[in-house]
């Protein structure tokens, strides 16, 4: 468990801060508000109950504080007390601005941060840090007994003090301001010395925000899965079985981002407020409300069974006539509470050794989950030398083991692969989660290295198959572009390049980014994408550089050519399929053209009847027929039955008049659709039929779609909705 | 007509998602698969009985429909959404729809029966295919061959009515067709003629059509008679690809080896599932060089179905559907998809963001798999791994020359013993992460037919912030001699060939659930005993490692004994903070089960005196602890608990 910790935070606002200094666009105090924001928005957004922030102005024009009765104190403002939420954020948003004054003194500030924490914490148990987060060019009045006795409290109190200054001199860092001015020189030695008294730390503000760019990854307390028995054989029947105690925990966790809840607006906020997409805190009734304008949403559901009687063929049911059960194909089964259990399998906890398997013979391919490891019991030595014995036999043959794990009664078995892992100081076993035979998917694909043919020869040498020249320039190209040493460590050596710790998700952090950037400006905007986080997602530009020649060697080699976008929904050439034979089968169908489509068999004779003609009115009569057999099917349609039929032959149709670029055919015939369907003319309330049109994105043809189209993708999606607003 | 058009079908899903990559838009792309049998003479002509074991005792017939009530048992449990039909065709009696014989619609479909209709399968269609198989009175009325010539005309076109009214969309519709006739029509041009037309049909339609053809003893199966004017190429989706690993045909025998069962079996579970396609998109290898391949899931935990609503209400019980209305919690109104808006709680304020901005600050580009560089396989730890890996294989349908780029890169990786690191983003606004491309090698069975495909694979690798903390141990090291004896042990108990075969182990708790629902559903008794193919061989086990366990034990003591002897024993044991129930106690608890602490028989024997209140907290603790009860609370609360469990045994 993380300690309890409280944190102060003094921010000077002096008038000064509002300057720029060494060439930067930012003020002295929006550069220093970057460190602090993020620091004071990744406390907040862990949500620990367990850290408390508290902020101090510094240099404010007025004076708010418990000290306030005492000279020296002035100009000294006490922002946000110490205190676990915050949860306004906001109003310190309001207050990080440059003042009017440049009076007030830091050391007081620092003595009053003291006093808050010492008072809040008192003698319990806290991590207690103060930061002060200054410009250095306020005035400053302290001799040096007054700095030894403050040094000496902070270090009684255990606190833990951090001076970051703007532009101050830092040779660890390598910084140096040029024509410093003499107040900044004498108020930096006064800090330094401070937090050299007191084991503080002093430091330039650069360097600070410098390392903002590396996100942080959140440690998670090792927690165990499993504590139990690791077996080979069975102890309770045979007493030559072997039996560790051991203790298993995730070794792979997929850290998720936060989640967000569903809101709508408040009924009565306007509408407009809410367009402009600030984050909601803005509005007057805010102050009350800590969601703002918003609503939560809830989920409502009901329950209906197919009644062939009730219109639309389905009835709604009460909840109380609701049983938990399973469907077995079309078949509902039904399961008394009291039988609920049967369908469990009846297995105790275990990890239990089924064999063992050379590690050459494991297929990374059928690792399915993410890992585990098991270590032995803590503080049983003899559990620690055992398992050490198989680790270290494993690791010796090169081989892996089989398990069958079940973690709790009456759970689930799974086939674990254990794998040995030996560091320094480090033994363990790491498992991850086997296939079973339900598991594989049999999908047969034609081999790679030769080409088989539809009347059972072997060919080596075919455009599918790369020649020996493309190979070779593979392999340069592969080994040009190694990785293994394509990186520099802190020390300047070669190193492994993108190694699993130096890479972070992307996802995760900018959406915990996001929320912070948001929380602290309040505005519309979005943090920058840190850099690191697409840093991995194309190739090293040196090594890219380097491997040049072997580039170009493999992209001529290759002789790639991309499909032109028109003929990739089309066929290609316009001969029509034959069968394996190669049997002309337009030839027979072709003695008798066809001009008549069948209801029955639409959409073959629709396509064989288009596919022969070529002329407009064809195309144009044989998608008449078509929408005439949509319209039959759902005015015959008994509640959906016929639905289904009526949206696949919309579909042909839209690809067909899609090929044919004759989007307009398709267009108008939707456009009379839809009057017959809604008007209730095809056979009473057909809305349902609509809705399932729009689903399935048969909506007009678009310009983006075919050319020659009238419909914009605004005017389609439109023209979908059931009553146009 | 299939993998390309999946969009279709999906496209509101693949809009909606955001979260992460799942399978979801991947599992309602439906698949239709109707088994046409043929029943005639020579199809119901039972093997001439010999002794051997494992002789055939089934006709052709009868293998394909226990083929077939095999195949939907299997198909209940690993596509419960997907359809299945089973349609006789040359039999005496004719059925569609509804009624036998004369009556209506069975008439224009002469000698076709419908056994079961193409939908869902339901609890009656399993038990009436059952009786099929398993009663011979029963299937003696139905397998009756007709005298008249059989149009296979007229049964493409059956089958065309059955597609185009039962599945109209579904983007995969097969014809499952059984037979050992490859000349239906010897002498007839005209009917030859017809049944060319109706299969284009039929491929016009978007079904393709599977033969499973077997050959009649000492005649053989020549497609070219008939079939190759029926069958179009498979894989519609890429003309120019080569042909796929074709079945055989199969020998009737009746002689021992590979039953005609398991044969057809064999090659119907191999078109079981319809190549489905879970993304498409470029293979960027180097920059400069793009090509096409799409992504297959090969490999995924088969989970039972979600508990479901059942409404009791009636006279039978119906599966509720339920649908969910969003509603604003202050009003109560109901909520449109467009009004909602997403925020996060951040200290005690609400930041919201509107869905555009969601979505761009989860986007990190269009759906890529851009290879950064490679690595030699060593550097790929076992610990490395977060979810099953995707299969890809190259297409040709947006870059001409994929496949030989692809087969350059896989043939390298796999001579080098490398992998490819890529960039991955497998489809609009999925979460990207970096990914190892390992090559995978051809595999074949035993009978010479794929295992495994020839491809590479996308292992997701964790980022920095999914590495967990390891826990702290204190280590105490093995001795050579110690580890020496552990070697002979696990050098006597390897798996059969030397490999994790998944197809050996079928998912205990997976069959078990279904084997008890199918028993509910059909009003059967439930069996008492799950059959446990994971349960390792305990009295192998024994045999072949056992003398070798016993003597690493005792060396194990002894060496356990010695330690202890050389440090006191409660030095080094870290105590208290780090994990309250370690207490030194825990430390006596010896290696093997038969320790020296509180055995279940002792525990149970306290039970029935009730004295179990008279053990000490940390007793009851490791006891319970060791039957996973929950250990916290009071002493009183743990007797409880220890109480109860001796009630429920």
């Amino acid at each position: 468990m993380a300690n309890k910790e409280a944190t102060i935070y003094i921010v000077d606002v002096g008038r000064n801060t509002g300057d720029t200094h060494s060439g930067r666009d930012e003020s002295d105090l929006e550069w220093s508000l970057r460190w602090v924001w993020d620091k004071i928005t990744t406390t907040v957004g862990t949500g620990r109950k367990t850290a408390m922030v508290g902020v101090l102005g510094l240099r404010t024009a007025a004076t708010d504080h418990f000290l306030s009765d005492e000279g020296g104190y002035e100009h000294i403002s006490i922002f946000h007390p110490i205190s676990v939420l915050m949860p306004d954020v906001r109003k310190l948003r309001e207050k990080f601005e440059p003042s009017s004054t440049n009076a007030g003194d830091a050391i007081s500030a620092i003595i009053l941060a003291t006093q808050m924490i010492t008072d809040h914490c008192k003698k319990l148990k806290y991590t207690k840090k103060i930061f002060l987060v200054t410009n250095g060019r306020g005035h400053m009045d302290a001799d040096a007994g007054d700095i030894a006795g403050l040094a000496k409290k902070i270090q009684d109190e255990d606190i833990e003090l951090t001076v970051l200054g703007v532009d101050f001199d830092d040779v660890e860092y390598g910084f140096k301001e040029e024509d410093k001015s003499d107040t900044k020189a004498s108020n930096e030695t006064i800090l330094r010395s401070l937090t050299e008294q007191c084991n503080g730390q002093f430091g330039t503000l650069e360097e600070a925000i410098s390392a903002l760019g590396a996100p942080r990854v959140k440690t998670t307390r090792p927690v165990h899965s499993y504590k139990g028995p690791l077996t080979l054989g069975d102890p309770e029947n045979y007493d030559t079985a072997m039996s560790i105690d051991v203790e298993r925990y995730p070794r792979i966790a997929v850290a998720k981002p936060p989640s967000a809840s569903q809101f709508v607006v408040r009924s009565g906020a306007t509408q407009d407020s809410v367009q402009s997409s600030e984050t909601l805190q803005e509005g007057g009734a805010s102050d009350q409300r800590p969601d703002g304008d918003l609503a939560a949403v809830k989920n409502a559901r009901n329950y209906q069974v197919p009644d062939e009687d009730a219109p639309g063929g389905k009835k709604d049911v009460p909840e109380d006539e609701l049983a938990k059960g399973y469907e077995y194909g079309r078949t509902a089964v039904h399961i008394n509470e009291s039988e609920r259990n049967v369908t469990e399998l009846d297995v105790e906890p275990c990890l239990d050794i089924i064999g063992f398997v050379p590690r050459t013979n494991v297929q990374r391919y059928f690792s399915m989950s993410k890992t585990c490891m098991i270590i032995a019991q803590k503080a049983n030595d003899k559990a620690s030398l055992a398992l050490s014995s198989l680790i270290h036999a494993l690791h010796e043959l090169d081989t892996y083991a089989i398990a069958r794990f079940v973690n709790a009664r009456k759970s689930k078995p799974v086939i674990l692969l254990l794998a040995p892992e030996i560091e320094i100081e480090y033994e363990c076993l790491i498992d991850v989660e086997l296939p079973f035979s339900e598991d594989i998917r049999q999908y047969r694909f034609p081999p790679l290295d030769r080409v088989l043919t539809v009347s059972g020869k072997t060919i080596t040498e075919h455009r599918n198959l790369p020649s020996k020249d493309l190979m070779q320039a593979m392999s340069d190209y592969v080994d040009a572009m190694d990785l293994s040493t394509a990186g520099k460590d802190d020390d300047g050596d070669v190193c492994e390049y993108a190694t699993m710790d130096q890479t972070f998700s992307p996802v995760l952090h900018n959406v915990n980014q996001n929320i912070q950037w948001r929380a602290a400006r309040g505005d519309q905007s979005l943090a920058p994408v840190l850099e690191i986080l697409t840093r991995y997602s194309r190739p090293p530009d040196d090594l890219v550089t380097s491997a040049t020649t072997e580039i170009n060697t493999l992209v001529k080699r290759s002789d790639v050519k991309p499909v032109p976008p028109k003929l990739k929904g089309r066929k290609r050439n316009r001969e029509t399929e034959k069968p394996l034979s190669g049997l002309n089968v337009e030839e027979l169908l072709g003695r008798e053209k066809r001009t008549k489509i069948s209801a029955e068999n639409a959409i073959p004779e629709f396509k064989q009847y288009i596919e022969n003609s070529e002329d407009f009115s064809a195309i144009k009569n044989a998608a008449d027929q078509m929408f005439n057999h949509v319209s039959s099917y759902i005015q015959h349609s008994i509640g959906d039955s016929k639905y289904g039929m009526a949206t696949e032959v919309l579909y042909v149709v839209k690809q067909s008049m899609i090929d044919y670029e004759e989007p307009e055919i398709y267009n108008e015939h939707l456009a009379a659709l839809k009057r017959k369907v809604l008007d209730g003319s095809l056979g009473g309330n057909r809305t349902d039929m609509w809705v399932r049109i729009r689903h399935n994105r048969l909506g007009p043809i678009t310009k983006e779609q075919s050319k020659h189209s009238k419909y914009s993708e605004e005017e389609a999606k439109r023209f979908m909705r059931v009553s146009p607003k | 007509m299939s993998e390309g058009e999946s969009w279709r079908r999906n496209a509101d899903e693949a809009q909606e998602e955001e979260e992460e990559v799942d399978e979801s838009g991947y599992k309602t792309v439906k698949d239709a698969v109707l088994f046409a049998i043929d029943v005639s003479k020579t199809m119901l002509q039972k093997p001439t009985p010999t002794d051997g074991k494992k002789a055939d005792r089934d006709s052709p017939t009868s293998a394909a429909l226990k083929c077939a009530y095999q195949l939907m048992q299997q198909r209940i449990i690993s596509n419960p959404n997907d359809m299945m039909g089973i349609l006789l065709f040359g039999t005496e009696k004719s059925k569609l729809h509804g009624g036998e014989d004369g009556s209506g619609t069975g008439m224009s479909y002469p000698n076709c029966y419908l056994v079961s209709d193409l939908d869902v399968p339901s609890a009656e269609d399993v038990k009436r295919l059952r009786n099929l198989v398993e009663d011979d009175f029963e299937s003696s009325k139905l397998l009756r061959p007709t005298t008249d010539a059989v149009s296979m005309a007229n049964v493409l076109f059956c089958a065309n009515q059955i597609f185009t009214t039962k599945a109209p969309n579904f983007s995969s519709r097969r014809l499952f067709l059984v037979s050992d006739n490859d000349d239906p029509h010897e002498n007839d041009k005209d009917s030859k003629s017809a049944a060319a037309v109706r299969a284009k049909d039929l491929y016009d339609l978007g079904v393709v059509i599977e033969l499973f053809p077997i050959a009649k003893p000492g005649h053989g199966f020549d497609r070219s008679r008939f079939y190759d004017d029926i069958v179009y190429r498979s894989s519609t989706g890429e003309p120019d690809a080569p042909a796929p690993v074709s079945t055989a045909a199969k020998v009737s025998s009746s002689g021992d080896g590979i039953s005609l069962l398991q044969s057809l079996l064999s090659s119907v579970n191999s078109k079981a599932a319809p190549r489905r396609a879970a993304f498409s998109l470029p293979l960027e290898i180097a920059p400069g060089l793009k090509i096409g391949v799409k992504g297959y899931i090969l490999v995924k935990r088969q989970e039972p179905v979600r508990t479901c609503y059942v409404w009791v209400g009636g006279e039978k019980p119906q599966l509720a559907i339920s649908s969910t209305t969003q509603l604003a919690e202050d009003t109560a109104k109901t909520v449109e998809k467009s009004e909602v808006r997403k925020a996060y709680k951040f200290g005690g304020e609400t930041i919201s963001f509107t869905p555009e901005e969601i979505t761009q600050i989860r986007s990190f580009g269009d759906p890529t798999l851009r290879i950064i560089g490679f690595k030699p396989a060593s550097l790929l730890p076992v610990w490395a791994n977060t979810r099953p890996a995707y299969f890809i294989y190259p297409s040709e349908t947006d870059f001409i020359g994929s496949t030989r780029v692809f087969s350059a890169l896989q043939q390298k990786l796999l001579q080098d013993d490398k992998i490819g690191l890529a960039w991955f983003i497998p489809r609009r606004n999925a979460t990207p992460t970096l990914a190892a491309l390992v090559p995978g090698e051809e595999k074949l069975g035993d009978d010479g037919d794929q295992v495994i495909p020839p491809g590479l694979w996308i292992v997701q690798l964790p980022f920095a912030d999914d590495i967990r903390q390891k826990p702290e141990i204190i280590l105490t090291r093995t001795t050579d001699t110690l580890t020496d004896m552990m070697r002979i042990v696990i050098q006597q108990l390897q798996l059969p060939k030397a490999v994790y075969d998944p197809i050996k182990y079928p998912n205990p708790s997976l069959q078990w659930f279904y084997r008890i629902l199918q028993a509910i559903a059909l009003d059967e008794d439930v069996p008492d005993k799950a059959e446990d193919k994971t349960i390792p061989k305990y009295r192998q086990i024994d045999k072949r490692a056992g003398s070798y366990v016993v003597t690493w034990g005792n060396e194990l003591e002894q060496t356990a004994q010695k330690l202890s002897s050389l440090r006191p024993p409660v030095k080094g044991i870290k105590r208290g903070s780090e994990d309250p129930d370690s207490a030194p106690t825990k430390r006596l608890k010896a290696v093997k089960t038969d320790s020296g602490s509180m055995t279940d028989n002792d525990m149970k024997k306290r039970y029935a005196e009730k004295s179990i209140s008279k053990l000490t907290v940390p007793i009851l603790k490791e006891w319970a602890s060791s039957k996973h009860i929950p250990i916290d609370g009071k002493k009183a609360d743990l007797i409880e608990r220890i109480e109860e469990y001796f009630e429920n045994k």
